[in-house]
């Protein structure tokens, strides 16, 4: 698996398809993730599943990290959620790439 | 050397841009300071005045710019330094208008504008600001004014010789780290 992360529209997807165009691209797993949230489904299980089916596949998350913490429920739940998601997918991952204004650091 | 610099809000990017600036000049040529802020509230004109005396011992000619950026190139001598602060104000002065209308084809009438600047100033600091990585889910106008801003920085990002991001006055160096450490 590969991961991809970054500010919103930082170039995330241009870069994943330009450097990784022959494998499957999974864009916005921060949505996947709001998805579960709302459908009130068990994250831990949906995770994991997510995983083994996306091993070799690239991930494109949005980096929502680092704002104030949200007003409302679902969206604070849906940071916490995100960012404790992302630290195990950098753990399963070969490789952790963030894009910066369309710039990669590779971080692992 | 053209420096692009964002970083989050209150981080030290302007207090940087201002140093890098000053390196930049070498006291040969004018030392120039785009202002692009329109002041609408208290809040921003306590802003501007805190920016003014903190540049106020460093030799910066100031222009007010806050819209048609390239209108710079006939008021300033294009072979001195410059400091434009900042893309965030150019590019909502030039979507939000007075009138209570936007334009969303703002974002190309600042590229235009700003590429023209590239191609004519050699020495030149560009700081905008990095609103990208919180968990809000906007409404559309908000959304487009940040699609719109980062379609600006990735721009002035590929163009410039040096990327920098301030994160609490330390520097991360995404392009040109070599140059950039060669010159501070």
């Amino acid at each position: 698996m590969i991961l991809i992360f970054g500010g919103a529209y930082q170039g995330k997807t241009a870069y994943a398809r330009e450097h990784f165009g022959d494998k499957t691209i999974v864009n916005n797993f921060e949505r996947i993730v709001l998805d579960w949230i709302k459908a009130g489904e068990c994250l831990e299980n949906n995770l994991q599943h997510f995983i083994e089916k996306n091993s070799s596949s690239v991930i494109v998350c949005t980096d929502i990290s680092c704002g104030v913490v949200p007003i409302d429920p679902t969206m604070r739940k849906w940071r916490e959620c995100v960012g404790r998601a992302m630290v195990l997918l950098t753990q399963k991952s070969n490789k952790v790439i963030r894009i910066y204004c369309g710039i990669p650091t590779t971080l692992k | 050397m053209q420096i692009f610099i964002s970083g989050g809000c209150k981080n030290g990017k302007s207090a940087h841009a201002e140093r890098v600036a000053i390196q930049l000049h070498k006291n040969s040529g004018p030392l120039y300071y785009i202002a692009t802020m329109t002041p609408t509230d208290y809040e921003d004109e306590k802003r501007i005045a805190r920016h003014q005396n903190e540049r106020a011992g460093a030799n910066f000619t100031t222009i007010e710019q806050p819209r048609n950026i390239e209108g710079i190139l006939e008021k300033c001598d294009t072979s001195g330094s410059f400091l434009l602060d900042s893309l965030t104000a150019l590019l909502a002065n030039e979507m939000f208008l007075i009138c209570g209308s936007f334009d969303k084809n703002a974002h190309k009438r600042v590229a235009t504008g700003l590429e023209a600047i590239l191609t004519h100033i050699e020495n030149i600091v560009i700081v905008s600001d990095y609103i990208y990585s919180d968990a809000v889910l906007y409404d559309p106008l908000t959304e487009l004014y940040r699609k719109s801003l980062a379609h600006v920085d990735r721009l002035m990002a590929a163009h410039c010789d040096v990327v920098l991001e301030v994160t609490y006055g330390q520097i991360i160096a995404h392009k040109g780290g070599k140059d950039y450490d060669a010159m501070a």
